[in-house]
């Protein structure tokens, strides 16, 4: 019935989904004082890129901007806390649904 | 306080350096013996220290500062944007690196913050450790909290609390409190935990014992899997045996060995138990199938039940249209109309319309309008309506049969 392996398949491409639930979850870490070069590094892409990427999670009320010390700093909103949730569980039902179907049976016979 | 300068691009042998020491972008500096800097040492841009360096404090602009030796630094290191690859040991108070930290040797800090990577090839030591993306520990590593956003791979843990965005690989230890995966959890090596809550998949690869456990995906644990409570929104599986409390699982769940609870078991799919299955309370709503499974209190089930040797609950509730194989026993048991079941034995029993038994057993035996069953035995009344049907029987007795369980 799972799909646990030892060794991940080759990976996919990444998604846009991928992409913002990756920010977000680098910038949740840095609670409320995330910058976005520290975020660029975090999330290992380029600034202009992340900035984008930014910009609609901050439109979509998933991510939060407020000028700390002057400078922009980026916080999760609850709203993007639910996204991420959201999107872990069904990531792994995909991963199970994905599954090849040959080793599903080869762990059942083992 | 004095400073020595090196030029950019430039070369130079140091020993002791008293005050503090400034670098050049793409200076390079052999240790006399080691670098020792009384003061604080910058660099201005990336640079090669070959050798051990010590100093009050480290600051570093962008690109990379490399020391092939040991890097120990009395207060901090601090590079806004950039990366630190340290050859040796790293000891400091407090380390801020932007981008990568990379340390061959052991690493001791009171706290790490690392932007982008931080890579430690012996054991690390920390008050906390906060990554922004990768975390990868080769040794054991020992930290009251540490967080990443990315990914974590370490080998042996020791911690207060974990909190990682994707995924985790972790060997064998202790996590105190809290273990917090956004992804995907895997522990290779025997782990105790206060409390784990993935948000996807969450597998362990040898036995673990833990509090409460919430799985947003799946679970699955390869030996026996002890807990306090577990929440699973998917699927489960345990290949050894499972022991705990309180148990929600919101579509599959099976359990190879034995599967011993403390309180109730809710399933809203199906359940497969290898072994024996015990608890509290038990309500599923597709299908059960156990070796036995006994229950102190109330039993509800929906769909298809089977048992080999039997199902027990204080009172056990059989839905309608269900199908159930193996005895039934229970101080209540009521068979839900148009449901099929074996033997039921109990106090009271109770078969809703157009509801099929093969023998029952019971003090109070009621028979509803076309329920049926094969022979019925009692001590106290029997109730047949009309339409209901008995084969053989309704016999009365002193006394009932041993039940089953």
């Amino acid at each position: 019935m799972l799909s646990a392996r030892d060794e991940p398949a080759a990976p996919r491409r990444r998604e846009a989904t991928d992409l913002y639930a990756t920010v977000l979850e680098v910038v949740k870490r840095y609670h409320g004082a995330a910058r976005i070069t520290r975020v660029s590094y975090g999330a290992g892409m380029p600034v202009d890129r992340l900035r984008s990427l930014v910009d609609r999670l901050v439109g979509l009320g998933l991510m939060k901007v407020e000028d700390l010390d002057g400078r922009p700093a980026y916080d999760i909103t609850s709203r993007g806390q639910e996204f991420l949730t959201t999107y872990w569980k069904m990531r792994a039902f995909i991963e199970v649904l994905e599954a090849n179907p040959e080793d599903r049976i080869s762990r059942r016979r083992s | 306080m004095p400073e020595t300068r090196i030029p950019a691009n430039s070369r130079a042998r140091l020993g002791a350096v008293a005050g503090d020491l400034r670098v050049g972008a793409g200076g390079r500096i052999d240790a006399d013996g080691k670098v020792a800097v009384s003061g604080e040492a910058r660099f201005d841009g990336p640079a090669e220290i070959v050798g051990t360096l010590e100093c009050t404090r480290l600051r570093a602009g962008e690109g990379s500062v490399r020391v092939s030796g040991d890097l120990l630094v009395a207060e901090e290191i601090d590079s806004r944007d950039g990366s630190i690859d340290v050859g040796g040991s790293l000891k400091a108070r407090r380390v801020d690196v932007a981008r990568t930290l990379h340390v061959a040797g052991s690493s001791e800090a009171q706290k790490f913050d690392v932007g982008g990577r931080l890579e430690g090839g012996g054991p690390l030591r920390a008050e906390a450790v906060s990554v922004g993306g990768q975390l990868q520990v080769a040794g054991p590593l020992t930290a009251r909290s540490v967080e990443a956003g990315g990914s974590m791979d370490v080998g042996e843990i020791t911690l207060e609390s974990l909190d990682v965005g994707g995924s985790v690989r972790v060997g064998r230890g202790e996590v105190r409190r809290t273990i917090s995966v956004g992804g995907r959890f895997l522990a290779t090596g025997e782990l105790t935990f206060g409390s784990l809550d993935v948000g996807g998949f969450a597998e362990f690869k040898e036995a673990a014992r833990g509090g409460a456990i919430v799985v947003g995906g799946m679970l699955a644990a390869e030996r026996d899997l002890t807990f306090d409570s577990l929440e699973i929104g998917g699927f489960g599986r345990i290949g050894g045996n499972g022991k705990g409390g309180r148990v929600e699982v919101g579509g599959h769940f099976d359990v190879r060995g034995s599967f011993d609870l403390e309180g109730p078991l809710e399933v809203g799919g199906a359940i497969t138990v290898g072994g024996a299955l015990t608890g509290e309370r038990l309500e599923v709503g597709g299908k059960i199938t156990a070796r036995r499974a006994v229950f102190r209190d109330a039993v509800k089930l929906a769909g298809i039940i089977g048992t080999e040797e039997g199902l027990k609950g204080a009172r056990v509730r059989i839905e309608r249209r269900s199908r159930a194989r193996g005895p039934i026993v229970g101080g209540a048991v009521e068979i839900g109309r148009g449901a099929h079941v074996e033997d039921v034995y109990g106090e009271r029993v109770e078969l809703h319309e157009k509801a099929e038994a093969q023998r029952i057993f019971g003090a109070v035996v009621e028979l509803r309008e076309h329920a049926s069953a094969v022979e019925v035995v009692f001590t106290g009344s029997v109730e047949i309506s009309p339409g209901a049907s008995v084969r053989v029987g309704p016999k009365k007795v002193d006394a009932l049969p041993t039940f089953p369980l």
